[in-house]
């Protein structure tokens, strides 16, 4: 059984954005309109928060990519109230559309600010989007699912033919994407993959580790060049 | 003193007749509630973006106004329970109104939630696949538990009242009298039935309705958001609930006293008793909110603070200060002394703590998320046309509910009046005289008088 | 302040059909507390049934049953006791 996880190396990240873009187009998160992102409703499932800098007025100390952190203790799920959101037994905390009730809950819950809200009915289907990403309707609550689409294609194509799935068969959209390759993603659980040793790394943190969260997107600090 | 059914007669007035005041009432109501509806399907229309809810204030006017409405129901049955099993005579006339105003907020209280909900019509998911480790079932159940309790606990002592309905008034509602009374008679039997019932009732309905206001108090401190997660919330609710009710009562007090001129049985007395109570609980919501405040100052805790600082200098100053002021300055001014002006002091005083109290929840909601521990999304709440409707569209409601109540039922128990006047005042002098010294003369009854040994 | 009240209506007399009505509309009165009652306890233990299944908690399911399902159950019978107490004492005064 796999444990899908996620490190990003804030070192290499350059805030292009185009992990959110990458995103955005994998999952059809809809383009909320100029009037309703002034209100503050901009759904994007990856996000890239610029960390100001204090001593600098006005310059960004360092982005940082916030997916849905996964946690492997989710405060989300523990409010949920009738399973539409919860932890799968591979560790990708998953979201039912056609259950969510709206009752938000679980975005009061998250420390992160990494669940979204379909405040309207932003999306119709239209040509260009991905048939494999089923659309929002409003009043539901959505997040990122670490493009959970690409593994079930990818576990389909290996069982018929009848192999395994292969390390780097299934990888998610922002980590496709990062043309600085900041963000690894694969199964934590096997030793020899690239985001297990990453994960080992000394300079590994956790955002609100202290929360207990126990996210399995680890972020690795900016290294000695940086101050 | 007046042959008593005449005194009592002008207790069924409200249902025999209805005056102008009444149409008037429920025309400005009927306002009231067609601005909620017409608010409300505007926002089934378009989803919840007709209100000012965004990134990362997900919850605003309508959880504030759940934690508000059920709130108020706190004082209803708690009051009538609490002073029933004190024995404390005063509340005779008191109680009934506590307790429809129980009933009737709950009610509106608890459709909030579903106001609140993106998608209503699927509420029976929390039915089929319910979870109760989120605190939202326990409310659920809670509240479930609370409004058929206090349901029982209004209907239990009104079977003898509705009795007196069926058989003083011929109109065309006597069959829903007849059907309600339940073929009461009066007998010794029917009456200790009873009373053995409410007795049971008004016991457990104290630890349901404790617990209804906790467990809407973990659907904040559950959560790890700062200044939620904060071990007071479920007393703290709790006082702020009993707080808010006994003010709200006052005012339906109030209302009715003048509207239905029930002078002769809500006197000052009566105002100033509840008066003195809600100034204890005005001292005693300063003391939590103290405590709670004072905690997490000391502690210094950074993303406790921001929010901290954003209630009492920050961009919540003007609801906090404003709320600080009506729970506490503007109590403490009007409720000392309340042997003169009583009745305008304390309407005065539970018009600002209802006020208050709405304030509250607001500040609990709002600042906490509006200021989230990653300061990345930080977010402006601004309600819209829509959610001010739809509470002002909930009072109407409430109100509605109550005003119509009223035209059907006696508003002041009428058996609990005549029972006050003949069997209480003996089991009073009784009661008394039990917890003096014991004479060895026989007891003369004289009122007012006490033995004193030899 | 007393307004001026009609003497006491002459009360007519009731059907027995009517009675049998009224009769009917009462017992059925006093069944709710059973369906009512009987329906939300289900309702509990069809969740604890359900979060043991998934594996999900079920020591919050059965931590509250504890405490939510006896309490039920004491206004069930408090309610059954004072609903069928009443309406079989035919005693008149």
């Amino acid at each position: 059984m796999a444990t899908w996880g996620m490190v990003i190396d804030l070192d290499r990240c350059t805030g292009c954005q185009a992990c959110v873009m990458a995103c955005k187009a994998e999952n059809n998160v809809p383009s909320v309109g100029r009037e309703e992102a002034g209100k503050g409703r901009v759904l994007s499932w990856m996000q890239v928060l610029a960390e100001p800098d204090e001593e600098h007025e006005g310059e960004v100390k360092r982005f940082i990519p916030r997916p849905c952190l996964q946690c492997d203790d989710p405060p989300c799920t523990k409010v949920c109230p009738v399973y539409a959101t919860y932890k799968n037994p591979e560790g990708i905390v998953a979201q039912i559309y056609g259950r969510c009730i709206g009752c938000r809950f679980c975005m009061a819950a998250c420390p992160y600010n990494a669940k979204f809200f379909n405040w309207h009915e932003y999306q119709r289907p239209t040509a260009g989007q991905n048939p494999d990403v089923s659309l929002r309707p409003k009043g539901v609550v959505e997040k990122c699912t670490f493009c959970h689409h690409r593994l079930q294609k990818a576990r389909e194509q290996a069982a018929v033919e009848k192999r395994r799935l292969l390390p780097g068969e299934y990888n998610t959209a922002c980590a496709e994407a990062c043309p600085a390759r900041a963000i690894s993603f694969g199964d934590l659980s096997d030793p020899t993959s690239e985001v297990a040793r990453l994960s080992r790394s000394p300079r590994v943190f956790r955002l609100l580790e202290s929360l207990g969260t126990r996210p399995k997107v680890t972020y690795l600090t900016e290294g000695e060049g940086r101050g | 003193m007046a042959e008593r059914l005449e005194v009592d007669e002008l207790l069924l007035d409200p249902i025999r007749k209805t005056g102008r005041g009444f149409w008037i009432a429920f025309a400005a109501l009927l306002g009231l509630i067609a601005w909620g509806a017409a608010a409300y399907l505007t926002q089934l229309r378009v989803g919840l973006g007709g209100t000012g809810l965004q990134q990362p204030v997900s919850w605003g006017f309508y959880v504030t106004n759940f934690v508000f409405f059920i709130g108020i129901s706190h004082a209803g049955t708690l009051i009538s329970a609490i002073l029933r099993l004190s024995k404390a005579e005063w509340r005779r006339p008191v109680t009934r109104m506590a307790e429809v105003i129980t009933c009737m907020v709950l009610l509106v209280g608890g459709g909030q939630i579903l106001v609140d909900l993106g998608r209503p019509d699927r509420l029976l998911n929390v039915i089929q696949y319910g979870r109760y480790q989120s605190p939202l079932l326990w409310d659920a159940t809670s509240i479930t538990a609370y409004l058929t309790a206090s349901t029982v606990y209004l209907y239990l002592p009104m079977i003898p009242d509705i009795a007196i309905l069926r058989d003083n008034l011929h109109g065309k509602w006597n069959f829903l009298y007849r059907v309600l009374a339940l073929g009461w008679t009066g007998s010794e039997r029917q009456h200790q039935i009873l009373n053995r019932a409410i007795t049971i009732m008004m016991v457990m309905v104290i630890p349901i309705a404790v617990s209804v206001h906790t467990v809407v108090s973990f659907v904040f401190s559950m959560t790890l958001q700062p200044m939620w997660h904060s071990t007071i919330f479920g007393p703290y609710f709790v006082v702020g609930a009993i707080f808010s009710g006994i003010a709200a009562l006052i005012i339906a007090m109030l209302i009715f006293r003048r509207a239905y001129r029930l002078h002769a049985y809500l006197k000052p007395i009566h105002f100033q008793y509840l008066g003195q109570l809600l100034l204890v609980m005005s001292l005693l919501w300063f003391y939590f909110t103290f405590a709670e405040y004072l905690t997490a100052y000391y502690g210094g805790e950074p993303e406790e603070m921001k929010v901290f600082w954003s209630k009492f200098t920050g961009r919540f100053r003007f609801q906090f200060w404003a709320m600080f002021t009506c729970n506490f300055v503007v109590p403490i001014v009007c409720l000392t002394r309340l042997k003169k002006n009583t009745i305008p002091r304390v309407l005065i005083a539970s018009i600002t703590i209802v006020i208050g109290m709405w304030l509250e929840r607001y500040i609990i909601v709002v600042p906490s998320l509006s200021a989230p521990r990653l300061p990345f999304q930080e977010g402006s709440y601004a309600p819209t046309w829509v959610e001010w409707g739809e509470l002002a569209g909930s009072f109407g409601l409430f109100s509605m509910f109550y005003l119509l109540f009223t035209k059907f039922f006696p508003v002041i128990s009428i058996w609990e009046m005549k029972e006050g006047r003949h069997q209480a005042i003996g089991e009073v002098m009784e009661r008394v005289k039990s917890y003096l010294p014991d004479t060895a003369e026989p007891a003369t009854a004289h009122a007012g008088g006490t033995e004193v040994a030899p | 302040m007393r307004t001026p009240h009609a003497p006491p209506e002459e009360a007519p007399q009731p059907s027995p059909g009517e009675d049998r009505l009224v009769r009917f509309f009462q017992y059925a009165i006093a069944c709710t507390p059973v369906v009512f009652i009987g329906g939300i306890i289900g309702w509990v233990t069809h969740l604890i049934r359900t979060s043991l299944r998934l594996h999900d908690v079920p020591s919050g399911a059965i931590g509250i049953s504890l405490v939510s399902i006896p309490v039920f159950i004491t206004l069930m019978c408090v309610l059954l006791y004072v609903l069928w107490g009443i309406l079989n004492d035919r005693r008149v005064r």
